[in-house]
C-alpha cells in the first residue's frame, strides 16, 4: 500500500513536470539574450535574467492589451447581466415546455461552428460602422456570450426553490423586485463563476479578432500576439516574453480562482 | 379579519385534475386544517387561495372581495390578496438577516420605517426572537427558522394566514411544541387560518375544524370530534385515527345480526331501524369499528349482551406502553384491537374480545357513504 | 384585472428580449445568411448575391483540398477525442485518490486549457522547433535521440504533433469534467463495492466507469465539436502547412474566405461543418433535456 502510495505520487510528479514543461520552458527563453537562447538548453534559466525581451514584446503588444481589457471587461459584463435575467425569466418567470424550448433555441448557440457565421458577422458588423472599433468586439462578444452565460445562470436558478420567489411574491414583491432584492443577491457565486468564465473566454478568442479588426485600434492581443510571430521569426525570448504577457492574465485567475473557473467548465461549459 | 369562501373551484394541470369543484367555507378567525395524503389537492387549494395559482373554474372569496373568477377574468395577484403564507421549506431569505426577512414584507408596502422596526421588534419579542435579529437563516436551527417564517407572515396582520405543512421540517419532539405553540398564537391573533397537512394528528390537536380531501374532492368539513365519530365515509374513516379503524363486510340478517360468515353480532335496536330503514336488510353492508372499541373481555368497560363477545386468535402484538395494539384473527377475517395495559393477552393464545356495537359505524358498500 | 398574468409575462418578455434579440439575429439569421451566400458566386471584397444554385458545392466536392481536410479532420477526430477523454480519466482517477496538494496537481493539469489557443501555439511552435526547439533538446540531453523529430515541418508528422499538443491542453478539462462525475458518486458505493471484495481494478471497472456515462457524453460533445471548428491553435502554429499536411475544414474555410476571399465558396465549407456538427449536438441536446424530463 505505502509503495503504491509511492509510485502514485511519482507519476503524479513526473505528470506535472509534463503538463508544465512548455510553460516553463518558455518563461526561461523569455529571460535571455538571443545569444543565451541559442548558446543554452530551452530547461536551463540564465541567471541574471536579461529582460529586454519582456521590453519589446511588451511595447509591441501594449495597445492591444488595452484593447482586449477593456473589450473584454464589457462584453463580459453585458454578457453575464443578459445570461443571469434571462435565466431567471426561463426557470422561474416561465415554466413547462415553453421554457425548454426557448432554452434549447437560445443555448444551441454554444455548439456553433463559429466559422458558419463569420462572413455573415463580418458583413452585419460593416453595415453597423462597427469594423475595427472596440464596440463591434463588445457586440460580438456579448452576442456569443449569451447562449452559454443562459445555460449557467439557468442551471443556477433551477436549484433555487420555487417557494422562495412565491414567498417574495406574497410578500407584494413585484417580479422585477424579486429579481434585484433577492434573486440577484443570492446570485453572486453564479456571478463570480460566469463573469471568469467569461472574461477568460473572451479574453483568449483569436478568431473574431482578426476577422473583425484591422489596425491597432481595436486589435485584440491574441491577434497581435499571432503577428509577433511573423515579425520575430526565430526570435524565441520576444515570441515567449510576448506569450506569457498575454497569458499572464488567464494564468491568474486559473491560479487564484481555479475553482470557480473549474466550476464554470463543470456545469455544461464550452470552451470556444 | 376576514372569511374565505371556495365556490365550485376547479383545478386542472392538463389532463389532471388536481381540485374537483370544491365548495369550502372557512369562518372569520377560525383555524381551518386542510388534510389528505400527498397530492390530494389541498396544496393546490392553499395556492388558489394564496393567488399561486389561478383556478381553472369557480370563485374564491377573501372577505367580500372576489379575487378569482376566470369565467370573470377576475385575478387578484397574491400581493394584493392581503394574505401571508409560510411555506414548507420556510422560504427564508438567506441573504437576509432575521430582522430583514422580517421586515420584507413591510418595505414592499412603503411602511414608515420607524413603523416598521417597532413592528418586527414587536413580533420578534412575541416568538422569541429578539437577540437573534441580526443572524442569516442559515446560522439558525430549524425551530428558529420556523418562527422566522412565522414572525414574516405575522408582521403584516394580514387578513388570513396560509401555511403548508409548515411543521413538517422540525423533529417529532420540537413539532409536538410547536404545535401548541402555533395554536395559541392563533387564538392570540384571532386571524383566519387555513394550514395544509397530511398528518391527522396535527389536524385533531390545532384545527377548530378539518377539511378531509381526497383525490381532488372534499370529502368532510367538520369539527374534529364530528370527523372522527361521525366520518362522512369509508375514507374519512380510515383516514382519521391511529391505528386506523377495522372495516369487515357483514351481512344484515333479518333477526338484527351483522353476520361476517365467521361469527355474529347483535346490533342495537336503534341501528337495524336505520338499516332497515335504507333497505340494507339481507345485503352486505361495510362495518367499521375502531380499534380502541374493541376489548379484552376480561378488561371490559362496556355493559355486554353475551352474543357480543368473540373468540379470537391473537396473532401478534405491538406494545406500546401505555396501551397493547393486537392482530386478532377469526377464522378467515381480520382485524385490530387497542387492549390495555394491563391485558395478558399472548400471541398464539385466543382471547375473548367484545365490541363495543354503541360505536360502530356502517357504510355503503357500493359508495362507501355513512349509513350511521 | 388578470394583473398577474399580464404582469408575468409583460417581465418575462422585457427579460428574454435582449438574449432572444442577440441569437436571432447573430445566430439564426447570421446561419441563414451564411447558406445563402454558399448558393451565391461572390468573390472578392464586394459581396455579390448571383444565385448559382449548388455550384460552389460541386466545386468543393471536386477539390482535392477539400477531401484533405476532410481526411485530416477525420484522423483528428479519431485521435484527439479518445486520446484526451482517456488522458483526462487518467487523471481524474489518480487525483481522486485522496491526494496531498490536490489542488496544486489540478491547478497544473487544468493550466493549459485556461490559455488562449495562440498562446499554446506560440509555446509549442518553440517546443516542436526542429533545431533548438525544447522537445529536440530534451531528447538529446536524455540520450533518446530516436525520439527527436522534424515534428511540424515534417509533412508526415506535423498533424500528429498537433494532435499531442491538442491533447495536452484538452485532458485538464475532461479530468475536471470526470473528477466531477467521480465526486457525484457516493462514498458508500466504494465502500460497499470494498465489502463485497472488489479488487481497485474491478471497483473502477463495474462500479466506477459505468457511472460515468454522462459526463463522458457531454465531454465528447464538446471535443467533438471543438474538432470541428479547431482553428486558433493550428492557423498560428503551422497555418495549416507543411503544404496542406495539418488543413482541417475550419482552416481551409478561413483560407479560401479571407486569404482567397472566396466568400461564397467559404460559406459552403461552413455549412458543411454546421451540418456536421449539428449532426452530433441536435442528438445529444434531445437526449439531454429529455432526461431532464424522466
Amino acid at each position: 500500500m505505502r509503495a503504491g502510495r509511492l509510485i502514485l505520487y511519482v507519476v503524479l510528479i513526473f505528470l506535472a513536470f509534463v503538463y508544465l514543461l512548455p510553460l516553463w520552458s518558455a518563461i526561461t527563453t523569455s529571460l535571455k539574450t538571443g545569444k543565451q537562447v541559442t548558446m543554452t538548453t530551452p530547461i536551463q534559466l540564465v541567471l541574471p535574467p536579461y529582460f529586454g525581451a519582456y521590453k519589446t514584446a511588451f511595447s509591441e503588444l501594449r495597445k492591444p492589451i488595452l484593447n482586449s481589457l477593456l473589450f473584454t471587461t464589457f462584453a463580459t459584463i453585458f454578457s453575464v447581466m443578459i445570461g443571469s435575467i434571462t435565466g431567471y425569466a426561463l426557470s422561474k418567470l416561465l415554466k413547462g415546455s415553453t421554457s425548454k424550448k426557448l432554452l434549447m433555441f437560445i443555448t444551441l448557440g454554444i455548439f456553433l461552428p463559429y466559422q458558419s457565421i463569420l462572413i455573415p458577422l463580418l458583413r452585419i458588423i460593416t453595415k453597423l460602422g462597427l469594423y475595427n472599433t472596440i464596440p463591434g468586439m463588445i457586440l460580438t462578444h456579448t452576442a456569443y456570450g449569451v447562449p452559454i452565460t443562459t445555460l449557467l445562470f439557468t442551471n443556477y436558478y433551477h436549484e433555487v426553490p420555487d417557494e422562495l420567489i412565491e414567498a417574495a411574491k406574497v410578500d407584494g414583491a413585484s417580479p422585477l423586485k424579486i429579481y434585484t432584492s433577492v434573486v440577484f443577491p443570492i446570485s453572486i457565486p453564479a456571478f463570480v463563476v460566469t463573469a471568469i468564465y467569461q472574461f477568460t473566454n473572451i479574453w483568449n478568442d483569436y478568431l473574431f479578432g482578426v476577422v473583425l479588426t484591422r489596425g491597432e485600434e481595436a486589435m485584440p492581443a491574441t491577434v497581435k500576439l499571432a503577428n509577433l510571430k511573423g515579425s520575430f521569426v526565430a526570435n524565441w525570448n520576444i515570441q515567449m516574453a510576448g506569450a506569457l504577457i498575454v497569458a499572464i492574465p488567464t494564468l491568474f485567475i486559473m491560479i487564484v480562482l481555479g475553482k470557480y473557473l473549474i466550476r464554470g467548465y463543470t456545469s455544461g461549459a464550452v470552451k470556444g | 379579519m376576514a372569511e374565505v369562501r371556495l365556490i365550485n373551484v376547479w383545478k386542472r394541470f392538463g389532463d389532471v385534475i388536481a381540485v374537483k369543484d370544491m365548495n369550502l367555507e372557512v369562518r372569520d378567525g377560525e383555524f381551518m386544517i386542510l388534510l389528505g395524503p400527498s397530492g390530494c389537492g389541498k396544496t393546490t387549494t392553499l395556492r388558489m387561495i394564496a393567488g399561486l395559482e389561478e383556478p381553472t373554474k369557480g370563485q374564491i372569496y377573501i372577505g367580500d372581495k372576489l379575487v378569482a373568477d376566470p369565467e370573470k377574468g377576475v385575478f387578484i395577484p397574491p400581493k394584493d390578496r392581503d394574505i401571508a403564507m409560510v411555506f414548507q421549506s420556510y422560504a427564508l431569505y438567506p441573504h437576509m438577516t432575521v430582522y430583514d426577512n422580517i421586515a420584507f414584507p413591510l418595505k414592499l408596502r412603503k411602511v414608515p420605517k420607524q413603523e416598521i422596526d417597532r413592528r418586527v421588534r414587536e413580533v420578534a419579542e412575541m416568538l422569541g426572537l429578539t437577540e437573534l435579529l441580526n443572524r442569516k437563516p442559515r446560522e439558525l436551527s430549524g425551530g428558529q427558522r420556523q418562527r422566522v417564517a412565522l414572525g414574516r407572515a405575522i408582521v403584516r396582520k394580514p387578513k388570513v394566514f396560509l401555511m403548508d405543512e409548515p411543521l413538517s421540517n422540525l423533529d417529532a419532539k420540537l413539532r409536538v411544541k410547536m404545535r401548541a405553540e402555533l395554536k395559541k398564537l392563533q387564538r392570540q391573533l384571532g386571524v383566519t387560518t387555513i394550514y395544509v397537512t397530511h398528518d391527522q394528528v396535527e389536524a385533531m390537536t390545532m384545527g377548530d375544524r378539518i377539511a378531509v380531501i381526497n383525490q381532488g374532492v372534499l370529502q368532510q368539513v367538520g369539527t374534529p370530534d364530528e370527523v372522527y365519530d361521525k366520518p362522512a365515509n369509508t375514507f374519512v374513516a380510515g383516514f382519521i385515527g391511529t391505528p386506523p379503524m377495522n372495516f369487515m363486510d357483514a351481512t344484515i340478517t333479518e333477526d338484527g345480526f351483522a353476520d361476517f360468515g365467521e361469527f355474529k353480532l347483535k346490533l342495537l335496536p336503534d341501528q337495524f331501524e336505520a338499516l332497515e330503514d335504507g333497505g340494507y336488510i339481507g345485503r352486505e353492508v361495510i362495518f367499521g369499528i375502531r380499534p380502541e372499541d374493541i376489548y379484552d373481555a376480561m378488561f371490559a368497560q362496556v355493559k355486554i349482551p353475551g352474543e357480543n363477545m368473540v373468540r379470537a386468535i391473537v396473532e401478534i402484538i405491538e406494545n406500546l406502553g401505555s396501551e397493547k395494539i393486537v392482530h386478532l384473527r377469526v377464522g378467515r377475517i381480520t382485524f385490530l384491537g387497542s387492549f390495555r395495559a394491563e391485558s395478558k393477552v399472548k400471541e398464539n393464545q385466543e382471547v375473548d374480545v367484545v365490541f363495543d356495537m354503541r360505536k360502530i359505524h356502517t357504510f355503503d358498500k357500493k359508495t362507501g357513504k355513512t349509513i350511521f | 384585472m388578470r394583473s398577474k398574468l399580464r404582469e408575468e409575462s409583460l417581465y418575462s418578455l422585457l427579460f428574454l428580449t435582449p438574449a432572444i434579440a442577440l441569437v436571432l439575429v447573430f445566430v439564426y439569421f447570421a446561419i441563414a445568411w451564411n447558406v445563402y451566400i454558399s448558393f451565391t458566386d461572390w468573390k472578392g471584397l464586394i459581396p455579390s448575391y448571383r444565385f448559382v444554385g449548388l455550384e460552389n458545392y460541386r466545386t468543393l466536392f471536386h477539390d482535392p483540398v477539400f477531401w484533405t481536410s476532410f481526411r485530416n479532420n477525420i484522423i483528428l477526430i479519431i485521435l484527439f477525442v479518445p486520446g484526451s477523454l482517456f488522458i483526462g480519466l487518467l487523471l481524474a482517477v489518480l487525483l481522486d485518490r485522496k491526494i496531498k496538494f490536490e489542488n496544486g496537481f489540478r491547478t497544473i493539469y487544468t493550466l493549459p486549457f485556461a490559455l488562449s489557443f495562440v498562446v499554446t501555439a506560440t509555446l509549442w511552435a518553440w517546443m516542436y522547433d526542429p533545431s533548438d526547439g525544447v522537445l529536440n533538446t530534451l531528447f538529446s540531453m536524455l540520450h533518446l535521440d530516436f525520439l527527436k523529430s522534424n515534428w511540424i515541418t515534417d509533412p508526415h508528422v506535423a498533424l500528429y504533433a498537433v494532435i499531442l499538443a491538442l491533447i495536452w491542453q484538452f485532458s485538464g478539462y475532461t479530468m475536471v469534467i470526470y473528477l466531477a462525475g467521480l465526486r457525484s458518486i457516493s462514498t458508500e458505493q466504494y465502500e460497499a463495492a470494498i465489502i463485497d471484495g472488489a479488487t481497485p481494478l474491478q471497483l473502477y471497472r463495474y462500479v466506477i466507469i459505468p457511472q460515468l456515462k454522462k459526463p463522458t457524453l457531454s465531454a465528447f460533445v464538446v471535443l467533438m465539436v471543438f474538432s470541428l471548428k479547431a482553428f486558433d491553435f493550428i492557423w498560428v502554429l503551422t497555418s495549416g502547412g507543411p503544404g496542406t499536411s495539418t488543413f482541417i475544414l475550419a482552416v481551409e474555410m478561413y483560407k479560401e474566405t479571407f486569404a482567397k476571399t472566396k466568400f461564397a465558396y467559404g460559406a459552403s465549407i461552413a455549412t458543411i461543418l454546421l451540418l456536421l456538427s449539428f449532426a452530433i449536438v441536435l442528438p445529444y441536446l434531445y437526449w439531454s433535456y429529455r432526461g431532464e424530463k424522466e
